[in-house]
């Protein structure tokens, strides 16, 4: 018996393993190819066997409960800020469209429950994936690109929705007072959940005293407990496991390894759901292919769409939007667990469930491949269409006047800050060109002439009146930009910031005046700072006192961060 | 719905074995008997709620092949070339001799001549599960007694292998049958050692040269790899955990073992308390794990203090110290698990009775029991008999200590950062250790061949103590990681420099409340130095052009420095250390490099 499935987690192990070195090869995902591991290993009878779905669903709790736990409660103000309008947008017009093609689906080829399978349906087509789009967007995310951040504030909002969902969908009989019910129950264990963070676990982590094998075996036991009692009044498991992932400190000087510890146990779990989920679709008919086909065209084209024009709405620049709404384009690991929940609920048509799969495999991997085309889209479609509307939001949301033998500054975060500062102590005229409309307060407020537009498109840079100008002080460190501005050649002297000395020389061989690297200024410092110390000039409470010091004049000037998220 | 989530059983498990643990901790017991102790109670012997069927074996068989794969982890030959024949001399005597004593105290006991067959051959001392966990979690598995242990054992476990498959095979019917099934084996064994050598000197190191720096695909292929040689023994009807354990060693010889331990660990800590509870849940109950009572004491303190002196004589013999000696055989006095499943095997094949292997269980928990406090408190316990055990010492003996990073200056990632401050930091403290989560950075150290380094992410235990962090006077950290930084500051000396770098000022406040010597803040100083570049550039433009042509010369000297030198093969004139400009303030110019 065990040996059998020792075999079996041998099968499922060694396909995932060997297809996710093609996926690192390409820099893709390996999700996609963990469900298409499973489309293979289905082959094996023994992989859909109730043992290895048990696992499966260790699977879904674990990817709920660290979800859970990376959950800043501090940044839920910016995401709601960030995700709000498109989401919702998002919510009211993708979703009933997509409701309405899965009915049209569930009448034509005849399934018991019509308006479920349409739920289902349109869930898979309305949330985008959270795990898939954190590679996609990894870098963006890390260089703290706005359209980065806008993404991962909706993959996080759609997340929540999710869980929303799931804890209505698991009523068997959905009436009024069952949903009712549920969110009662559903709120009761988030409760639960909070004093348990507040009160339960710093008690796990003091009983354990230091033995961090006993904190993460008491982690999963309050996972445990939280789904054992999830189950016990017919709650989904992913509310169980959510309330639990809220229960757990993910700060405190044992975190690093309690957290290391679940996301290893989550990896291994997390393998084993995705191949399974692949697993349980056999050869696809005629008529799972169709709605699979609908599916992805839905999710690819109209999901994105309805993004971009409401971030355009809301005041992105075009390119920032379509960024954003472009990596937005694939089914959501939540649309997987929900279908896998229906289907052990035996409320899903197969026909829909095998083709949720389909389609999330074909999606997570096509979101990749839209991703190398994405900038020869944007300028051959995305561009044209809206460049009326660039020149005009441009104009209206800033504010220049006639300028002459100026500096441009752009970017406005910290440095940005700072230098607009140096530049109006010494009454040199300026403009700053900033692409986040969620900074425009600030600028309206602190700067004389500012530009709120893509620092990658022309029209911004000639309202900052670039030919003009004396100068051109790049604070953002982001290849695209500082070679943009380099092609246009202008007579102004150019600065620019990097990340390394190597793209620095490349830059200043490009015709850069200076290119400012933080490490290597960095670097520079501390080995002064280290012979300091060595030969006694100074010593370690001097230096933080300096340093502290410093730290209070740059709050005092309002040059600290403002924003964890900015 | 709720039939299928969790599998109860195994939940209950957790659970319970989690309140008892925390319960034990309070009390100073190992961990180990809290999850014991969980099998029994919820085993036949008192609640019976719970069996040892499907999922909990499965996870049970998990737990041994994660925690013999983690062991072969941690073996590299490097390490254990030196000891091992003598080793091996130590492990073909234990076994004779210690199955020899076993023989005669069941003999004189006085069970049925089968019986004391069985007894004799399941009595084996030494139980790798309990050895290898309390030995990790004191953080002595890779010290010389452990090192002896652990080579020992696994010669120990070649053998109960073949044990097992002897026991197994249906038909032994004459000596032919046994030498063929015994030679089938060797082969077998020898066949997957040979791949798991050749695939980790010439597959391997391309691979995971590939995927080190992904982390999810690398512990995926890596556990992948692990149940690839499980399948493969399978077939070749060995025991699966062999091949783990082989999985392990080829993994073991590449420069990323220490960060994949660090992955491996959790699983096997999650999968592990299943199986220790297992234990307590195969004792059939009270009555005949009771049936032999007193003989099974007799024989466990016998057996205990007997083993204890086979092993101290074959270890002193092979000419190691006292104190090595003395730890390396009181580790061992344990009845291996191997007892229990080669028990109930003969039970099966209707050798003995149920309560011989109540007998045989009894014995296991007690010596294990014991031994659990033995081995946490070994040092203790040799300092106590010390000068009783001087009388042992001879003049010519083995000094095989490990050294371990004393003293030493840590920087935790290499990048333009760091990498200005190391020669400064390798003139000061002699030794320089950089720990980085990036191939290309680690190969371009290795090529430079100055630093030593540790691949692995400073999150995790494990590179740290290889690292040992604890021991550094130095420590320089480039993450910006708010509680990288934290755990850092938790573990390292009271007496050591630490430089961090943050990216807020409210992060920077805590690090030097957490007592931090100095806080570097890149992103302000960039700010700091453009805002003075723009100053020059309104107040006095010659001076900008001056300042801004010097500083230029400074990033051009840069680079093709020390990174590029490593990457690109020294096409920049062979020195790795070329000191560009020492700040960008001073005058720099052509005369640097040459």
């Amino acid at each position: 018996m065990a040996e059998e499935l020792v075999i079996t987690l041998a099968v499922v192990f060694v396909t995932a393993g060997t297809l996710s070195l093609i996926a690192n090869h390409f820099g893709l995902s390996p999700i996609p190819f963990y469900i298409i591991a499973g489309l293979i290993a289905g082959g094996f009878e023994s992989v859909t066997q109730a043992e290895i779905i048990v696992l499966a669903q260790w699977g879904i709790a674990f990817l709920v409960f660290v979800f859970a736990i990376r959950i800043d409660f501090g940044d839920l103000e910016s995401v709601l800020r960030d995700a709000e309008i498109a989401a919702l947008t998002q919510l009211a017009v993708v979703a009933p469209i997509a409701f309405g093609v899965g009915f049209g689906f569930a009448e034509l080829f005849g399934f018991t429950d019509p308006v479920r399978n349409a739920v289902y349906f349109s869930a898979a087509v309305v949330l985008s994936s959270s795990l898939v789009g954190g590679v996609v967007l990894g870098s963006e995310i890390r260089q703290n690109l706005v359209h980065g951040r806008l993404a991962s504030s909706i993959h996080f909002f759609d997340d929540l929705i999710a869980i929303a969902l799931l804890l209505i969908l698991s009523t068997e009989v959905v009436t009024a007072d069952a949903i009712a019910a549920q969110i009662g129950y559903g709120v009761l264990f988030v409760v639960a959940g909070l004093v348990i963070y507040r009160h339960g676990f710093p008690l796990v982590v003091r009983l354990a005293a230091g033995d961090g094998e006993l904190v993460l075996v008491g982690s999963i036991s309050i996972l445990i407990a939280f789904i054992g009692a999830a189950e016990y009044v017919g709650l989904s498991i992913v509310v169980g496991a959510f309330a639990a992932g809220v229960a757990i400190r993910s700060d405190g000087t044992q975190a690093l390894e309690v957290q290391n510890g679940i996301d290893s146990i989550t990896d291994f779990f997390v393998a084993i759901f995705f191949v399974t989920v692949g697993a349980l679709v056999t050869f696809p008919s005629l008529e799972v292919l169709l709605i699979a086909g609908a599916l992805t065209g839905l999710v690819l084209v109209l999901n994105p769409l309805v993004h971009v024009l409401s971030f355009i709405y809301e005041g992105y620049d075009a390119r920032t939007a379509f960024l954003a709404g472009s990596s937005l384009n694939q089914v959501s690991e939540f649309a997987l667990i929900i279908a896998i929940q229906a289907l052990l609920m035996g409320t899903i048509a197969e026909a829909v469930f095998e083709a949720i799969i389909l389609a999330a495999a074909a999606t997570m991997l096509i979101t990749f491949l839209a991703r190398r085309s994405e900038d020869t889209v944007y300028e051959i479609v995305v561009a044209r269409l809206f460049r009326g509307q660039r020149t005009r939001k441009v104009d209206e949301r800033s504010h220049v006047d006639n300028l002459t033998g100026h500096a441009v500054v752009v970017g406005y975060g910290r440095i940005g800050r700072r230098l607009v500062q140096t530049l109006e102590e010494f009454d040199q005229s300026y403009v700053v060109l900033e692409n986040d409309p969620v900074l425009w307060d600030e600028l309206n407020a602190e700067c004389r002439n500012y530009v709120l537009g893509d620092a990658l498109a022309e029209y911004p840079w000639q309202k900052a009146q670039i030919d003009d100008a004396a100068l051109v002080v790049s604070t953002v460190d982001h290849r695209p930009v500082s070679e943009t501005i380099l092609e246009r050649e202008p007579d102004a002297d150019v600065l620019l910031r990097s990340e390394s000395a190597d793209t620095a020389s490349e830059l200043l061989e490009a015709g850069a005046t200076h290119v400012a690297v933080p490490n290597v200024l960095a670097g520079e410092q501390l080995v002064s700072t280290v012979e300091d110390l060595a030969s006694g000039d100074t010593d370690a409470a001097a230096l933080e006192q300096a340093q502290l010091e410093y730290f209070q004049t740059l709050e005092r000037y309002g040059f600290a961060s403002r924003d964890e998220r900015i | 719905m709720s039939e299928i989530a969790l599998a109860a059983d195994f939940a209950i498990i957790v659970v319970v074995a989690t309140g008892i643990g925390l319960i034990a901790r309070q009390t100073g017991q190992p961990t180990i008997i809290a999850y014991i102790l969980t099998g029994i109670i919820l085993g036949p012997v008192v609640f019976d709620v719970v069996t040892e069927e499907g999922l909990v074996e499965l996870m049970a068989d998990l737990g041994f092949a994660f925690l013999l794969f983690l062991l072969g982890l941690k073996m590299r030959f490097e390490d254990i070339r030196e000891i091992l024949p003598a080793v091996t001399n130590v492990a073909i005597g234990q076994t004779v001799m210690q199955t020899a004593l076993a023989f005669l105290v069941a003999w004189a006991l006085g069970f049925g001549t089968t019986e004391i067959l069985v007894i004799s051959l399941a009595t084996v001392f030494g139980a790798t599960p309990i050895i290898v966990k309390i030995l990790t979690d004191k953080d002595e598995i890779t010290s010389l007694p452990g090192k002896i242990d652990v080579g020992v054992l696994i010669v120990q476990d070649i053998y109960l292998v073949v044990v097992l498959a002897l026991f197994t095979a249906d038909e032994l019917g004459n000596a032919a049958d046994i030498a063929s099934t015994l030679g089938i084996i060797l082969v077998m064994m020898s066949f997957i050692g040979i791949f798991s050598l050749f695939s980790s000197r010439y597959i391997l190191p391309g691979l995971f040269r590939r995927i080190a720096d992904n982390k999810d695909v690398f512990l995926i292929v890596a556990i992948a790899w692990a149940f690839l040689f499980v399948a493969i023994a399978e077939g070749a009807d060995l025991d699966p955990k062999v091949g783990a354990f082989l999985a392990g060693i080829s993994l073991a010889q590449l420069p990323y073992s220490k960060e994949l331990e660090d992955r491996i660990t959790p699983i096997t800590d999650f999968f592990i308390l299943v199986f220790f509870a297992t234990i307590g849940l195969q004792i059939d109950g009270l009555s005949s794990l009771l049936a032999y009572w007193w003989q099974a004491i007799v024989a466990s303190i016998v057996l205990m203090v007997g083993n204890f002196w086979i092993m101290f004589y074959l270890i002193d013999r092979e000419g190691f110290d006292v104190e090595t000696s003395f730890l390396g055989s009181i580790n061992m006095v344990q009845v291996s698990e191997f007892s229990l499943i080669v028990g109930a095997l003969a039970i099966d094949q209707g050798y003995i009775g149920p309560d011989v292997l109540g007998y045989l269980s009894l014995m296991a928990l007690l010596t294990m029991g014991v031994s659990t406090y033995i081995i946490a408190y070994n040092h203790a316990i040799y300092a106590r008999l010390e000068p009783w055990f001087q009388r042992f010492e001879t003049d010519e003996e083995k000094d095989a200590e490990i050294s371990t990073y004393q003293n030493h200056a840590i920087a935790i990632g290499y990048d333009e950062i760091t990498e200005r401050a190391l020669p400064l930091l390798e003139d000061t403290y002699e030794e320089v250790v950089v720990i980085d989560r990036q191939t290309d950075h680690i190969e371009a150290l290795e090529e430079a061949g100055r630093y030593e380094y540790v691949f692995g992410d400073f999150r995790h235990t494990e590179v740290r103590k290889e690292a040992n962090l604890k021991g550094a006077k130095f420590v320089l950290s480039s993450s910006v990681e708010r509680e990288v930084n934290e755990a850092l500051l938790e573990e390292v000396d009271d007496e050591a420099t630490v430089f961090v770098e943050a990216e807020r000022i409210d992060d920077a406040r805590a690090l030097y409340n957490r007592g931090a010597t100095y806080v570097v803040m890149s992103t302000h100083m960039a700010a700091e130095k453009l805002s003075e570049y723009l100053e020059l550039y309104v107040s006095d433009k010659q001076t900008f052009d001056e300042t801004i042509a010097r500083d230029v010369e400074g990033i051009r000297a840069r680079q093709g420095g020390h990174r590029r030198a490593g990457a690109d093969g020294m096409a920049t004139g062979g020195r790795v250390d070329d000191e560009p400009v020492d700040d960008a303030d001073r005058t720099p110019g052509g005369d640097i490099d040459g």
